[in-house]
């Protein structure tokens, strides 16, 4: 360990409540902003969740669709045999999809709802943990955790689209901070629809070793009027589009963060270096270079950001363990690319906050040690 | 020719440069030879600690120009006066001036880092110096945890730790108790003697005349008295040469602090006097009445060169 970081470590860990001050204030500030990223891809993760676990390898909707969240898409009845007619395409399941409000009691959800044929081979709940995974008419399968919140159970009724429906099923890993998925039987969704001769999406599975894109692509030339995307495509633009309504919120909470791990650190430090501003004076006496005092300025802080960074980290990774068990149905993930952006940012924190006080140093005259002062 | 350590010629420090400005220091010339110790003695605000600056390469000299081993270091660059700081110099504070966060052999250490040296070597020569300093105990204790001798002599390792030609001493005494006070000034009697370092000391302590080979009254910026001590060659004590009763033997000047010893010495032989303190052949009576005066001064004023010069 060099003198200058031997240095920096010991001003550091003399003064506990400044170091814990220091280390807290970026550890927050990094915590705010890892978690928030976390809850946001945990979210959005979630939000992907039916699109990713449908079975379906295409996804086929109204020209111009590319995602689930708060769209409309509406495609002719016929539609259905024409995909199944390309080249590729091993099976095609067709369903209604909206949003809606699930009411039960005094319990009120949004959820997606989808409406299913009566044999589905894939487009249905993938984890029913309680009653059947198919719905007949004047049926509905909703998820676990609203059945909970609603203290509703298999055979009890909830008003959905319009009319009420009868608990067949309780599924599992079908909710997410914003909303649920309820299946309802197809029919029961058309009527409600004015029995129009239409669907929302056409699921294609393809065949062993086609590929999805290219099967997507052929749907797309032989079919008019249609936009047909591979799951890992469609379920990307649900999240690029779930990140983007939220992008600013992310962002103000991003420069939030920043600005407090800055300030707490910049402080900090500052004032570490002030209160030993007669001992660089005495080391600039004793014949050290600005440098020399620069990098124990630097490394002061760069130490500070680094060791706040790793109890964000810890103190994220315990969040992200822990808030899925309160049963708040949030689901917490860290990406690499959250890492990295955190890791920026410690990294840009380190080197501002060391500004200030290197300035000090370097405007500091050697000449302060022949001043009188408290004997060390 | 004679080598000087340092040699301050003419210097002036002005502060301000209007009407409201202030001379500090005017016109001051001094040079210091290796392995002589120099005490600047004077009032508060008479200059002595701009004096000390400038002969550190702390503060530039308005006028005049100051010589280190022949380097005019006032002439040089911001640049390169760190180098020459760090290993011409070793400076020792009034304060200790010790790094608080670090450890005794910490604090020597870093400087001997400083100094271009690695890691292990500097704390094998820190460590080395610490306990011929009588600190190999408190190596790992922190300055806090010192008393006022034990900071000092911290210092004073760390101004010894870059082998520098010259030692600045501001104050060392000033916030020492009596005996340690004694202590730190024959450790830098020793620095200067054993190891042929000069040593310039700015002090109010009267009691560092004793150690001192010459003292130097600053007032108002300028030298109005230069005292050339001298150690009775009776008695021990330190006395100064232009004040003190003189006996000429054998062509060379001996001086004494009163007639009583200058009678002793002229009624009996001396001549451990003119060998370097040597005892061999010293009549029984004059070592008994030195060995008591001796430890009557509590040790004081060993080590001065014998008071003896060529007459004329």
């Amino acid at each position: 360990m060099s003198a200058t970081l031997l240095l920096a470590r010991r001003n550091l860990g003399r003064n506990r409540c400044r170091l814990v001050a220091s280390v807290g204030g970026v550890a927050l500030a990094l915590t705010l902003t890892l978690a928030l990223d976390a809850i946001y891809a945990g979210v959005a993760n979630q939000l992907t969740t039916y699109i990713d676990r449908a079975g379906a390898d295409v996804w086929v909707a109204q020209a111009g669709v590319r995602n689930l969240h708060m769209v409309a898409s509406w495609l002719a009845d016929s539609v259905t045999d024409e995909v199944r007619a390309v080249p590729g395409v091993a099976g095609v399941t067709s369903i209604l999809y909206s949003t809606d409000t699930i009411a039960a009691r005094d319990e009120r959800a949004v959820a997606y709802v989808i409406g299913l044929p009566a044999d589905p081979s894939i487009g249905g709940p993938w984890n029913v943990v309680e009653g059947s995974d198919r719905v007949a008419r004047g049926e509905i399968t909703i998820d676990r955790g609203f059945a909970r919140k609603a203290g509703v159970s298999i055979g009890d009724s909830v008003t959905v689209l319009g009319g009420e429906a009868r608990i067949v099923g309780l599924s599992e890993g079908t909710a997410n901070l914003l909303n649920s998925v309820a299946f309802v039987s197809f029919d029961d969704f058309r009527a409600t629809r004015g029995g129009a001769p239409v669907v929302s999406f056409v699921l294609v599975r393809v065949v062993p070793d086609a590929s999805p894109e290219a099967v997507a692509a052929a749907i797309e030339r032989q079919v008019p009027s249609v936009t047909a995307q591979s799951r890992a495509d469609f379920s990307a633009q649900e999240r690029r589009f779930v990140m983007d309504m939220s992008a600013d919120v992310i962002s103000i909470m991003n420069v939030i963060g920043f600005v407090v791990g800055l300030a707490v650190v910049a402080l900090t430090v500052y004032v570490a270096t002030l209160a030993r501003r007669r001992e660089y004076g005495v080391l600039k006496a004793l014949g050290a270079r600005n440098t020399a005092l620069y990098r124990v300025v630097s490394a002061q802080a760069a130490l500070s950001v680094a060791l706040g960074f790793l109890v964000a980290l810890a103190v994220t990774g315990v969040i992200v363990l822990v808030v899925p068990r309160t049963g708040l149905g949030l689901e917490l993930s860290i990406s690499a690319a959250s890492l990295a952006k955190v890791g920026l940012f410690a990294i840009v924190i380190a080197a501002l906050a060391a500004i200030l006080p290197v300035r000090q140093v370097s405007s500091l005259d050697p000449a302060v040690v022949f001043r009188r002062g408290t004997a060390i | 020719m004679t080598v000087f350590t340092l040699d301050v010629r003419g210097v002036t420090k002005r502060f301000g440069d209007d009407a409201a400005g202030v001379e500090a220091v005017r016109g001051v010339s001094l040079a210091v030879k290796p392995g002589e110790i120099v005490l600047i003695m004077g009032p508060s605000g008479s200059g002595k600690t701009t004096l000390l600056s400038m002969m550190g390469a702390l503060l530039k000299p308005t006028e005049g120009s100051i010589h280190l081993d022949g380097i005019e270091i006032s002439a040089l660059s911001e640049r390169r006066l760190p180098d020459i700081r760090l290993r011409q110099f070793g400076f020792i504070f009034q304060d200790f001036n010790l790094l608080s966060a670090l450890t005794v052999l910490e604090n020597v250490s870093i400087v001997a880092e400083l100094g271009g040296l690695a890691r292990r070597p500097a704390r094998v020569k820190a460590t080395a110096l610490l306990s011929d300093l009588g600190l190999g105990e408190r190596l790992d204790f922190l300055p806090e945890k010192l008393s006022g001798g034990e900071k000092q002599r911290v210092a004073i390792a760390r101004a010894l730790v870059n082998d520098p030609a010259l030692i600045l001493a501001d104050e060392p005494t000033a916030n020492l108790d009596s005996k340690i006070g004694h202590e730190v000034m024959n450790l830098l009697r020793r620095i200067a003697k054993d190891q042929g370092r000069s040593v310039v000391i700015v002090s109010h302590d009267q009691r560092i005349r004793d150690v001192a080979d010459r003292v130097l009254w600053l007032a108002d910026g300028r030298f109005t008295d230069v005292v050339t001590m001298a150690t009775d060659p009776i008695c021990s004590m330190s006395v100064e040469r232009e004040r003190a009763v003189s006996a000429e033997r054998d062509g060379e000047t001996f001086f004494f602090c009163s007639r009583g010893c200058r009678e002793e010495f002229l009624g009996g032989l001396v001549p451990w006097a003119r060998s370097g303190h040597e005892f061999a052949g010293w009549p029984r009576i004059a070592a008994a009445l030195f060995a008591r005066r001796h430890a009557a001064s509590g040790g004081r004023g060993r080590g001065h060169e014998p008071t003896r010069r060529p007459s004329g």
